[in-house]
């Protein structure tokens, strides 16, 4: 079937019938959610266990279960490995693995799946194992994949039941009280699996520090938590930190962090009390100085910046011009340090800052974010998912969450990346429909989503190059010939998820090229 | 023998040539099955614009532009087989006015694919294609077959200039490949004559009497950056119809007089070049400022330059266009009352008073002119350059 934005889409997998995308916020849920598993609280003060196998054991974990875990360690994370290994140890099959994402750290999920430990996967892909799946027939059913938000929700709403839970912990009491930002490798929030901590059947937390009780601050606590382990490495906060983290010093992507800091201007809506979301990535880093430079010098204080905290962020509250970080994940460990230090530096969790399902967002609060893509369309659809090649490459992240949240959207894209454009006819995948999208800013222009007038023309009379969005394609397709096409079966290998559980697009397994 | 050329950086290709007698072509690309339709067509396309045979190519892409595989493939098929045609490109290109506003120009590395691409977005008037200082010896000829591909494949809003090397030094060579991309105008290096630039006049009319152009179609900026030049400035001014802005070098003339780069160093051979080409009736440019982090010394050095009476300045680095750029132009205010004075000279006219005064103070005719100038100045500016 066909969805509201003209994605083909499978009526059902397996026994789950699917529903059409309608619209960025057209579908409305009342009623109950799930229930959490009910507990009767232990009388010991002491739920540690000697290792991850005997967790296994006690948890009772077997054939076909879901597991979940957290990515705060990003690419550092040596958690999933560990406990993957030991269920294939133990001769476990068919298990379903829920993970916020996965990073090329674990590669050795590739292994799991044709060793047939692992034969469903509902989370986002960064890098080998996403590739492996787009190969198709690898899993007995498609992967899904949720933003932040999204994810969330499923969990309360009983779409993904958890059987055991499994969260890196750096640092955690015998009681099971834990937190991501002390310890020995502090990574940040682990506020991610919040959700899973309370809905799971069981809840491990796995720590390499193991503190006198009671552990604070508790972003996973004693009442959630049945287990505790102790193991000798959990995480390489050192991998947080990506190259994308770096200030950018290309030229191209400098104009367009000062065109989109420009738009921000132009659109009227840096005043005092401004709130942006500022994520990783060159563009977005250089944003984030340009616009704590241009506060200061109009004497402007920002209510918050969401984060991807990092250290330009923490630097805006440093110098008074930020009152408040609302931060979801740690982007380097300027920030971990910042969230110990600093009153106005908050952790959120996804379900305060994106759960569509939930009596507010965070992301409905901003002003403006700067967001990135692989893909834009003429219908300022953006694939943020798959490559041109069709390869499934990436997650979501809160992509969808924060586009449908804040109230001037900007993409920041270079038009071309090497010899690919950017700007396509039609993206490979809709991770984020057009309609939440205003702005795509490219260095040779600023083009304006037609249902954003007020903004076009604020954008002239500022004197910003206002260009519509064919004519920055054609430019860059003059550059260089044009690319060959992947042509796609009809084999499903993901379905993407909007963030109220309809499904926006389904990604097809490429059988050849144009 | 096998020629290589180009290099494996990001943006540029590495192109291997040899003379064999059952000729090849292999492509190899990061993607290849998303990018090797359009790399063959370039590759092919360029093949048979050279009209060579018997020449195997070897092509590792890194994210190329068209126009760089094309330039790579010429430069490697060339130095192999030196009676190769060189490839002519369709070029369109405006003319541009001889005394449109020059207020940056803006360097670029010839020979750097990745420094190059998107060096026509940056909003500078002037896009100064460099095959002089920073180009080593070796790669000469690849660079000035490299921006003669890039002249002919990016359109430009505003000017593109190209230094060339000396003329005894590689200049000509590079004037007979760049001027089949129609660049509007040419830097001349080291100029410290009007014979420096009478040569150049006449190997440009005889080339683009060769190819095609309109005789006199392209500018020429003489650079001044020795203490003959700073002598030889009026003559220089002066040498043609084709020169229409000189370019002051700060660095070698320091070097050349043994100074330290200081304001009053430097005061007299910006005064001498202002006054010459304020002579002459031709636009004056002052020197580049070398450090990048240091904004607030380029403003004020720009704003220095503005008051000596140059029309703009160099820049090395687009994050240094906007403060330059700020400096060149007339502000709101200046723009204002040169509007003013030329209201009071027009009522004044109008009443058959022969003395026009304004706020008390009187309006002699230079004041007038000068706000004529300003206010057409500040039109073009608006109007993006070349703007009647």
């Amino acid at each position: 079937m066909k969805n509201a934005i003209g994605r083909e889409i499978p009526e059902r997998i397996g026994d789950r019938a699917l529903a059409p995308f309608a619209g960025a916020f057209a579908t409305t849920h009342a009623g109950p959610k799930a229930a959490r598993h009910q507990k009767t609280a232990p009388r010991v003060d002491d739920k540690l266990l000697p290792s991850i196998d005997a967790a296994i054991e006690a948890c009772g974990l077997s054939d076909g279960m879901t597991i979940s875990f957290h990515h705060s360690f990003r690419d550092g994370d040596r958690l999933i490995n560990q406990v993957l290994d030991a269920c294939a140890s133990r001769g476990i099959k068919d298990l379903r693995l829920f993970p916020t994402a996965l990073f090329p750290v674990h590669e050795p999920v590739i292994g799991h799946i044709e060793n047939g430990t692992v034969s469903r996967i509902e989370g986002s892909m960064n890098g080998p194992v996403g590739a492996f799946v787009s190969q198709g027939g690898k899993l007995a059913e498609p992967a899904v994949l949720r933003s932040h938000g999204a994810r969330w929700r499923a969990v309360e709403a009983g779409n993904v039941e958890i059987d055991v839970a499994f969260i890196a912990a750096p640092q955690a009491d015998r009681y099971g009280n834990a937190n991501g930002i002390r310890g020995k490798t502090p990574c940040g929030t682990i506020s991610f699996c919040a959700v899973d901590a309370q809905y799971a059947r069981k809840t491990v937390l796995v720590t390499n520090d193991l503190a006198p009780y009671p552990v604070h601050p508790m972003e996973i606590q004693q009442g959630w938590a049945d287990v505790v382990v102790e193991v000798d490495e959990i995480g390489d906060p050192g991998s947080i930190v990506s190259g994308t983290l770096q200030l950018t010093k290309s030229p191209t992507r400098l104009r367009i962090a000062r065109l989109t800091a420009e738009a921000v201007k132009a659109s009227g809506c840096l005043v005092d009390g401004f709130s942006f979301q500022g994520g990783a990535g060159g563009i977005s880093l250089a944003v984030t100085k340009f616009l704590g430079d241009e506060m200061e010098r109009a004497g402007i204080v920002g209510s918050f910046g969401m984060g991807g905290g990092t250290k330009l962020l923490v630097d805006l509250l440093h110098r008074g011009l930020i009152r408040t970080i609302l931060e979801g994940q740690a982007f380097d460990l300027d920030a971990i340090a910042s969230l110990r230090e600093d009153a106005g530096h908050v952790l959120i969790d996804p379900g305060f800052y994106a759960n569509y399902d939930s009596r507010g967002c965070a992301t409905y609060m901003l002003d403006a974010a700067f967001l990135g893509a692989t893909e834009v369309d003429l219908d300022f659809n953006v694939n943020v998912n798959t490559h041109s090649d069709g390869l499934l490459l990436h997650g979501i992240g809160g992509h969808q969450d924060v586009a449908a949240g804040a109230a001037m959207t900007m993409i920041t894209v270079p038009t071309l990346r090497g010899r690919i454009p950017v700007i396509v006819d039609q993206v490979t995948t809709v991770t984020t429909p057009g309609e939440v999208v205003d702005v795509i800013v490219t260095e040779r222009g600023i083009a304006v989503n037609p249902r954003r007038d007020d903004l076009k023309e604020r954008f002239a009379a500022a004197g910003l190059p206002v260009r519509p969005l064919e004519d920055l394609r054609h430019e860059a397709e003059k550059q260089v010939r044009p690319i060959a096409r992947p042509v796609f079966g009809d084999e499903v290998v993901a379905l993407i998820e909007w963030r109220d559980g309809t499904v926006i697009d389904a990604v097809r397994k490429a059988e050849g090229w144009t | 023998m096998e020629i290589l050329c180009g290099s494996e950086a990001k943006g540029d290709c590495l192109v291997a040539a040899e003379t064999v007698d059952a000729p090849r072509t292999e492509i190899s690309t990061k993607s290849e099955q998303l990018l090797m339709p359009g790399l063959r067509s370039v590759v092919d396309e360029t093949r048979a614009a050279l009209g060579v045979e018997n020449v195997s190519l070897r092509v590792a892409d890194l994210g190329a532009l068209d126009y760089v595989v094309a330039a790579r493939i010429e430069t490697a098929v060339r130095a192999l087989n030196p009676d190769a045609s060189p490839i002519a490109p369709a070029v369109e290109r405006k003319r541009s006015q001889r005394d449109r506003p020059r207020r940056s120009r803006l360097y670029a590395p010839g020979n750097n694919p990745r420094l190059l691409a998107g060096i026509d977005i940056h909003g500078a008037d002037c896009v100064l294609l460099d095959l002089e200082d920073s180009v080593p010896p070796a790669e000469k000829a690849a660079a000035r077959i490299l921006v003669k591909h890039l002249l002919a494949a990016v359109p430009f809003p505003d000017e593109v200039w190209v230094r060339i090397n000396p003329l005894d030094a590689g200049g000509i060579d590079d004037l007979e490949d760049v001027l089949r991309g129609c660049p509007n105008g040419i830097c001349l290096p080291k100029a410290e004559s009007a014979e420096d630039v009478g040569l150049l006049d006449r190997e440009l009319a005889r080339i683009e009497d060769d190819l095609g152009l309109p005789v006199g179609s392209t500018w020429i900026m003489p650079i001044v950056e020795t203490a003959p030049g700073v002598f030889g400035c009026e003559a220089i001014a002066t040498a043609g119809e084709r020169v229409v802005m000189i370019a002051f070098g700060a660095e070698d003339y320091t070097r050349d007089i043994g100074a330290r780069r200081t304001r009053e160093s430097l005061l007299f051979a910006r005064s001498t070049i202002v006054a010459a080409c304020a002579a002459a009736g031709i636009q004056a440019s002052d020197t580049v400022f070398a450090d990048l982090d240091d904004m607030a010394g380029l403003a004020e050095e720009a704003a220095h330059a503005r008051d000596l009476g140059f029309n703009g300045k160099g820049a090395i680095n687009p994050r240094q266009l906007d403060a330059i750029h700020r400096a060149f132009s007339p502000t709101a205010d200046e723009l204002a009352h040169a509007r003013r004075v030329v209201e009071a000279a027009a009522e004044a006219e109008a009443a058959g008073s022969g003395a026009v005064a304004l706020d008390g103070k009187m309006i002699d005719k230079p004041v007038l002119d000068r706000a004529r100038r300003l206010i057409t100045y500040g039109e073009r500016l608006a109007g993006g350059g070349d703007a009647a």
